[in-house]
């Protein structure tokens, strides 16, 4: 089998599948081989394939071992089908049957007695728990249902390890004639009730009922547990939580169907539909996270008073009261301003004679406005970040001047607005308006390739 | 059906832990695909017996909705197989720090599944076609592709 097709300039006309798995014959592996002697692209590829095939079949495997291989047969395979394990011939699975259980038998329901439609029924209910002897409660009456359960509790107390196994009625199609070698060719009874053995279904919609878990191994004991069972039809005991961790298939999606049938037949008791407090729970989170959506976006999930100052800031910025220009005056000193305000950075190198010539915003980002100050001249000027209350943000450029630098249109989720700048003698002043509180962060950049001195100011949402 | 179930259960066991890179899930999911494929016998004689490329299709099945993504609100309800002495705690870190593993693991599931069923458990192609469902003229093209791509991944996190 061959392709026709180059990747990357590379030859791939073979398959390497099909070479190293066998696939050719005829003409086409006449044609691959002599493909293979001209072609080193190939050649390469298929040793490439060789190495990964032999990669992944060298992987190692754990080991299973007899112990588990018999609590996975127990638990895999059905009671029907399991009963025909009587000829079994090999040895690969250890004589655990005849071991004395430490915990009661798993109490098949005596059938032998009652219709076969109903043994055939209870067959399938039951051939999923091979712990339990019923899925759901019997009932109100006290009285068990079957002669089993009826019976003294002696008729399920271990055997002892040296005697043979008696075969339960339930698991036997026919009688078949023991065996005079022993234990060899005794009918498999597998051990499904050790203290770890753990099960909880995968297979359907149900949830997982309690008495489908292990019961802890310190409550079930095999004196007492039958004569619990005969008091309390309804066994509904204390189990071990089933661990949440660790476990890829313990919070899957249930995986099996092959019960379904017998799910009409089970006698459950009718559940409480979750639907409607399913829907409810998804329609109150889906609420809730379009009501923060629009907080959001709508600025108001920082607060009433907040959007307020927010508003005034703006309308200060574009009507601006005397206090406010107060501050940035020409009739007010810049120094003065300085020395009132908190210093929030001081940059530069004391390169006077430039010229802040352009601001640029920047929003790609959500979280913060990033203003660049560019500023032509030999190097950086001293620059002085304050930050004379909450909503304003002052930069002081020494012996710069910053009055041709346009303004307008510079505005952002952060910054309500720059305002122009104010020469004060030799030093400039940018004031920004923010529009809300916002934590600034300055560096500066050196002028490089087309790009001149730089001033950064970062604001951040706080 | 006993002997097929003994033999084959430690190589299914070990495809699904490779597959699902956790040998302790792996044990339930195992347990579920024979339980499924012995289920199945039901219908048919069950004198045919576990079919093996059945079982590696239930485990596949399996292995895929159980890392299937989880909606918030499913409950959990699962399985997990506690089996006597198993996995060993060497096994568990193998599966762990075993580059192969990794690679594997970075594979999507159906060229992951393709090569482990091929060149770990080394199915037949017309057992691997049933497994995966792919038409048997296609597999050869099918496992090019996951092989190499296994490669690519491989050559990059080697070292």
């Amino acid at each position: 089998m061959t392709t026709s097709s180059f990747e990357r300039n590379r030859c791939t006309r073979i398959s390497p599948s099909a070479v190293l798995d066998d696939r050719l014959d005829g003409k086409d592996l006449e044609w691959a081989r002599d493909h293979l002697r001209r072609c080193e692209a190939c050649r390469e590829r298929v040793e490439d394939f060789r190495e990964m095939l032999l990669r992944v079949g060298r992987l190692p495997s754990a080991s299973v071992g007899s112990e588990a291989m018999d609590q996975a047969f127990a638990l895999s395979i059905p009671d029907r089908l399991r009963s025909q394990a009587a000829t079994r011939s090999f040895e690969i699975a250890p004589a655990h049957a005849t071991a004395a259980p430490d915990v009661p038998q798993p109490a098949f329901p005596e059938v032998s007695a009652v219709p076969d439609l109903l043994t055939e029924l209870e067959r399938e209910i039951f051939r999923d728990e091979p712990v339990q002897d019923h899925p759901t409660p019997l009932g109100p009456t006290a009285e068990p249902i079957y002669p089993t359960m009826a019976a003294s509790p002696e008729e399920i107390e271990p055997v002892k390890p040296a005697e043979a196994v008696e075969p339960v009625a339930s698991l036997e199609p026919e009688p078949m004639a023991e065996p005079a070698g022993g234990e060899s060719m005794e009918p498999p009874v597998p051990e499904v009730l050790r203290g770890s053995l753990r099960e909880v279904h995968v297979d359907s919609h149900r949830p997982v009922p309690d008495w489908a878990r292990e019961p802890d191994p310190v409550q079930v004991e095999p004196a007492a547990a039958p004569e619990d069972w005969e008091r309390e039809p309804e066994p509904a005991p204390e189990h071990s939580k089933v661990p949440v961790a660790s476990n890829v298939v313990f919070d899957q999606d249930p995986a099996l169907r092959f019960d379904r049938e017998s799910e009409p037949a089970t006698a459950a008791p009718p559940r409480k539909p979750d639907t409607a407090m399913r829907i409810a729970v998804g329609l109150g989170a889906a609420a809730c996270v379009l009501l923060a959506a629009v907080l959001y976006e709508g600025g108001w999930l920082t607060g009433s008073h907040k959007v307020s100052s927010t508003a005034a800031t703006a309308a200060v910025s574009i009507h601006p009261s005397p206090t406010t220009r107060a501050s940035v005056s020409p009739s007010a000193s810049p120094s003065a301003t300085a020395v009132t305000a908190p210093v929030l950075f001081t940059l530069g190198n004391g390169v006077s004679g430039g010229t802040m010539y352009r601001i640029r915003p920047g929003t790609a980002v959500a979280g913060y406005t990033r203003l660049v100050f560019d500023i032509h001249g030999g190097g950086l000027p001293t620059m002085v970040v304050t930050r004379p209350d909450d909503s304003h943000v002052a930069i002081t450029f020494k012996g710069t001047n910053v009055a041709g630098a346009p303004v307008n249109g510079i505005h952002s989720y952060q910054v309500a607005g720059v305002e122009p700048g104010v020469q004060q003698g030799p030093d400039g002043a940018i004031t920004i308006d923010l529009a809300r509180p916002a934590r600034v962060t300055a560096f500066t950049l050196a002028a490089t390739g087309s790009y001149a001195w730089r001033l950064v100011v970062d604001l951040h949402t706080t | 059906m006993e002997r097929e179930f003994y033999l084959d259960f430690p190589l299914v066991l070990n495809y699904v832990a490779r597959l699902l890179d956790d040998i302790d899930g792996a044990a339930a999911i195992t347990c579920a695909a024979f339980r499924q494929v012995g289920d199945g016998l039901r219908h048919r004689s069950s004198a045919d017996g576990l079919r093996r490329a059945e079982v590696f299709r239930a485990a596949t099945e399996l292995s895929r909705l159980a890392l299937r993504p989880k909606r918030w609100f499913r409950r959990q309800r699962a399985a997990q197989v506690t089996l006597e002495g198993f996995p060993q705690p060497e096994a568990r870190r193998a599966l762990r720090r075993d580059t192969v593993q990794r690679a594997l693991t970075a594979l999507p599931f159906e060229a992951r599944a393709m090569v482990l069923l091929r060149d770990f458990v080394k199915l037949s192609y017309d057992e691997l076609a049933e497994v995966v469902d792919v038409a048997p003229r296609k597999l050869v093209h099918a496992l090019d592709r996951s092989r190499a791509e296994f490669g690519e991944i491989y050559d990059y996190i080697k070292f």
